[in-house]
């Protein structure tokens, strides 16, 4: 059922409207953060506020402009998009509590959390456009809106960190363009549907072309190998850049782009006659492996999670190209799982390097002492990644697990374990050398009139993140957390065609 | 323990809450030495009150599921189909009360042996929070269920193991939690296969898998499962980790380390092949003389190694690994004789085994050494500890009418119950091998002339450290003298097998 209404719309504009204020009076502390929170808390209200109504399967939409008859500009909160907007929505309040703790006496703050808030407009607007034009724009704009925030320390190495981002983006994009355009031109129209708009009438190898175009215009953000380049070289960004942006937008954007081409313009049943998705699975378990394996070289702190981060984001890829129910299942969860334990990881590499200037794994002997709530929390996100019951992490491991039996790749299955048994590798050790080893020097000490063990804005966070990927792991069956969400969209690609909303 | 909610096997399942309270106060322990800022008197109450308390708890459910009502407590819901739940039948209380007991005598044990320091409260906390996590092993009514406790203790175990910190203990440690991870995502494996093709998780006596689905999905199963717990249960080749991590860990973790946690492993054996697969399954499959095979090379692989090692604390782990192979080989016999021995043999062998380390750790501790040979003629200055290690080593060889004897005289009687000749020449290899390995320690620690190390120390332990291990050596003739008594462990067995085969 589909119901006009202006909240998909709003939902962008706040955050815009917010970025707009941040840039004319950011300039004063107060007004700045008073902007920021009341437009992060206005925006998760207005999407909490459609949740009730996509749990029942109404679909908002609300048209902005059209060029053309069929080509405009137009928003669409169906149960998938509310699922990505939600996870980003509340992830922006968190980091917008810790970024104002991280970033405090940095330089240029009014430049930062303007286009902070861009960013986070422009990630909605991917999450609820309703064709692939609005999803290009808000795609290319996230790209430039980024870009400042990559270079903001305007260090060289950061400097050549953007120039390289840019240059793969940008690429990525144009790719996307091609294949938009080719679309349009395959199946007079870009707005997405249910079980897709492409047809077998277009010619197998128009169709390739397409797939082939999207697929890389997409994947070089959501860092399927061998697009990945760009992403540890963008970790010299300030840490509640690298959490929100390389943890949740950025990435997810890309990945999110991947499933809705599968579903919503290929199709379930199109491309299991086409049989393109095989190589892209294919492609999808070599980097779950081969990110992996490089992380357990890593020593910098953030380029681990980068390569973590390239692993996991495979997940959704996989997820989406095994064409099953349980495996889009995992694809979706994958989204907030995967965004809220690595956000707390992200979070807590963060308050180390603020509190004790470490940067690298050999050089945190010992932290758990000093630091024992953001190691806990360090600890629940690694669980997570392995992929241990109770914990987010699990719930995918298993949908995905049991697509892949269904698909009848039972080969995955192995990809999932040896990728647990990596994680554990890369994650492991770093616990072991927070808990069961000395520290090298005393830690410096608190400061005075601290109570805990780092900032509060940003030990908050670190701590609400990290019980959310606990309350994910055990509450998938429970209405209006995003498991009953994800349940509604995989529920409506797999409808049969014409009858989906 | 109000209504009845369903039959199973002729038994009502009633839904309680007392398997969750069980699983839950080892917890209190937990918060207790790490949150609060408590004295130190205080903190040892606060540890030893929950400990005896979940005993009590343990034992009632034992005289529960004796009296016929299956305590069930169903704890969340993950998913829509995957979800927790405590189901408490034969097997599991009495693996439960085992569990209790022996984690109650190594606690008190702990707290002459583990020096005060930084790393105290971080030993107690995650004693404690193994303990739990292995109750809820036994009262797990579901695989999933099953593995989340396995996984959890199984990690959790690794602070144990590394605890002293020493280059030895951390390598050790290292390698453990490689195996187990390892051991742990094959179990997974074999759940998500199981899930695939059943539909459901929840434990079934005689089994919930139907043999009308993929044989080679079925397999895989099977042997994804085999080698998980496999790990676990030390069957070789997979016990690489067992006589590492051993010695490395403090003698009262050892000792519930050897005594109930190896086990858990065979017992997942035991769930998987008679309650998920069931006997008639498994022999359809024809799997089971394959894993005669491996548990008969267990035993005898695992008993000739020991003989050969001189640090004491190895040599015994070696000897659990030969001894848990006796659990594995009678599951793969799938006689009810040979089932209702292997239980028993679990119980009897934890405290046996208990009463071996705590002896082992109270020489360490009077600084007579690790190696045998340095236990000459300690006998004369600890004689209750030699007594102790001695009535140990007759109970373990199979001397009547001590435990290890009630156990393997049904394991023999099963076995010539299904013919089974070679499991028969196993068994009796295995008490005599034992016998050559743990023979010479008692007649080092009497007979041997001192050597010139000696003498330097030895007085008995005080009496926190001798009493766990008095009591678990007396239990030794207890359970050897009074295994015909309902409630003790022979009696749940032979209910444990009457679910699992039928009539008993």
């Amino acid at each position: 059922m589909e119901v006009v209404d202006v909240r998909p719309i709003l939902a962008p504009f706040v955050s815009f409207l917010c970025a707009g204020l941040v840039f004319g009076f950011g300039r004063s502390i107060f007004w700045r953060r008073f902007f920021t929170f009341l437009a992060a808390f206005i925006k998760m209200a207005l999407v909490l506020s459609m949740l009730p109504g996509t749990l029942q399967g109404v679909v908002y939409v609300y048209q902005f402009v059209e060029f053309t008859p069929g080509i405009g500009i137009g928003f669409r909160a169906d149960a998938y998009g509310m699922f990505f907007s939600l996870v980003s929505s509340t992830l922006w309040v968190f980091t917008t509590i810790y970024a104002i703790g991280y970033m405090q006496g940095d330089r240029d703050r009014v430049r930062f959390f303007g286009f902070f808030a861009l960013c986070v407009s422009t990630t909605v607007g991917v999450a609820f456009a309703e064709n692939l034009l609005t999803f290009f724009l808000f795609y290319e704009t996230l790209t430039i809106c980024t870009y400042p925030l990559v270079v903001h320390a305007e260090t060289r190495e950061a400097l050549r960190a953007g120039r390289i981002y840019l240059t793969y983006t940008l690429i990525g994009g144009g790719f996307a363009l091609v294949g938009a355009v080719m679309t349009l031109n395959a199946a007079g129209t870009l707005t997405f549907a249910a079980p897709g708009i492409l047809g077998l009438e277009s010619g197998v190898g128009t169709l390739a072309v397409i797939f082939l175009c999207l697929i890389i215009g997409f994947g070089v953000k959501a860092a399927v190998m061998p697009l990945h380049g760009w992403l540890p070289i963008a970790m010299v960004a300030p840490t509640p850049v690298s959490a929100l942006l390389h943890a949740v937008a950025v990435v997810k954007v890309g990945a999110f782009g991947v499933t809705r081409v599968i579903y919503n313009v290929f199709g379930v049943e199109l491309l299991q006659q086409l049989g393109f998705a095989t190589p892209l699975a294919l492609l999808a378990g070599f980097t779950i492996v081969a990110a992996s394996t490089i992380a357990l070289t890593q020593d910098h702190l953030k380029r681990r999670l980068a390569y973590s981060t390239i692993s996991q984001l495979s997940y959704i890829v996989l997820g989406a190209a095994l064409l099953t129910p349980l495996a889009a299942t995992a694809a979706v969860l994958h989204i907030a799982n995967q965004a809220f334990a690595k956000i707390t990881m992200f979070f807590v590499v963060g308050a180390i390097t603020r509190t004790t200037g470490k940067k690298y794994v050999s050089e945190i002997d010992g932290i758990g002492a000093r630091m024992p709530w953001s190691m806990a929390a360090f600890t629940i996100a690694s669980l997570s990644f392995v992929g241990v019951p109770l914990t987010a992490g699990f719930i995918t491991k298993w949908y995905l697990a049991l697509g892949a039996l269904e698909a009848d790749a039972w080969w995955f299955v192995l990809v999932l374990i040896a990728s647990s048994l990596l994680n554990a590798g890369y994650f492991f050790p770093i616990l072991h050398r927070a808990y069961f080893r000395p520290a090298k020097e005393p830690w410096p000490p608190l400061e005075p009139g601290r109570h805990f063990e780092t900032p509060k804005t940003l030990l908050i966070p670190i701590v609400i993140c990290a019980a959310y990927v606990l309350l994910l792991g055990v509450t998938a069956e429970v209405p209006g957390m995003p498991g009953s969400v994800a349940q509604v969209a995989v529920e409506s690609f797999f409808a049969p065609r014409g009858v989906g909303p | 323990m109000t209504s009845a909610v369903g039959l199973v096997g002729g038994l009502g399942v009633v839904s309680s809450w007392w398997p969750g309270v069980a699983v839950a106060l080892p917890l209190v322990g937990v918060v207790a030495v790490s949150v609060g800022r408590l004295s130190e008197r205080w903190r040892v109450v606060a540890l030893v009150a929950p400990a005896v308390a979940a005993l009590a708890v343990a034992l009632a459910i034992v005289g529960d599921v004796v009296a016929g009502r299956l305590p069930e407590l169903f704890v969340l819901h993950m998913t829509p189909t995957l979800w927790m739940v405590l189901r408490v039948d034969a097997p599991g209380a009495l693996y439960g009360a085992t569990v209790a007991a022996l984690g109650l005598l190594a606690l008190v044990f702990s707290f002459g042996y583990v020096h005060r320091g930084p790393r105290w409260s971080r030993y107690f906390a995650f004693l404690m929070a193994s303990l739990s996590c292995t109750l809820g092993v036994a009262y797990a009514g579901n695989l999933l269920t099953f593995l989340i406790f396995y996984e959890a203790f199984s990690v959790l175990t690794y602070a144990l193991v590394v605890h002293e910190q020493t280059p030895e203990a951390i390598r050790a440690g290292a390698k453990y939690i490689a195996y187990i991870l390892v051991g742990g995502s094959l179990v997974l494996a074999g759940i998500l296969l199981t899930y695939f093709l059943a539909g459901d998780l929840t434990f079934v006596a005689g089994g919930f898998l139907a043999a009308d689905v993929s044989r080679g999905q079925l397999l895989a199963a099977f042997w994804c499962f085999v080698a998980g717990f496999g790990v676990k249960a030390a069957l070789v080749p997979l016990h690489g980790w067992v006589p590492d991590a051993h010695p490395a860990a403090p003698a009262p973790f050892s000792a519930v380390l050897s005594g109930v946690m190896v086990a858990a492993g065979a017992f997942g054996i035991m769930r998987v092949a008679l309650d998920v697969f069931g006997a008639d399954l498994v022999r359809a499959l024809g799997v089971a003389s394959w894993l005669t095979a491996i548990a008969a090379v267990t035993v005898l692989v695992g008993a000739l190694l020991a003989i050969g090692q001189d640090d004491l604390k190895r040599r015994l782990a070696y000897s659990t690994i030969s001894q848990m192979g006796y659990l594995t080989l009678a599951v793969s016999l799938l006689g009810s004789g040979v089932m209702a021995g292997a239980l028993v043999h679990l119980v009897h062998h934890a405290f046996l085994k208990g009463t071996l380390f705590f002896c082992a750790g109270l020489w360490i501790h009077a600084g007579g050494g690790r190696r045998v040979g340095e236990l000459r003629g300690i006998g004369a200055r600890m004689p209750l500890t030699a007594a102790a290690f001695t009535l140990a080593v007759l109970g373990m060889i199979g001397v009547p009418p001590l435990s290890g004897f009630v156990s393997k005289w049904w394991l023999g009687v099963g076995m010539l119950e299904v013919d089974a000749g070679i499991g028969l020449a196993v068994l009796l290899a295995g008490a005599l091998l034992a016998a050559a390995y743990l023979l010479p320690v008692v007649y080092v620690v009497y007979f041997a002339p001192a050597g010139p190390t000696a003498g330097r120390s030895g007085r008995e332990a005080p009496a926190t450290m001798l009493a766990p291990t008095l009591v678990a050596a007396a239990l030794t003739i207890v359970f050897g003298l009074g295994s015909h008594y309902g409630g003790f462990p022979l009696d749940l067995a032979q209910l444990a097998v009457a679910a699992w085969f039928g009539g008993g």
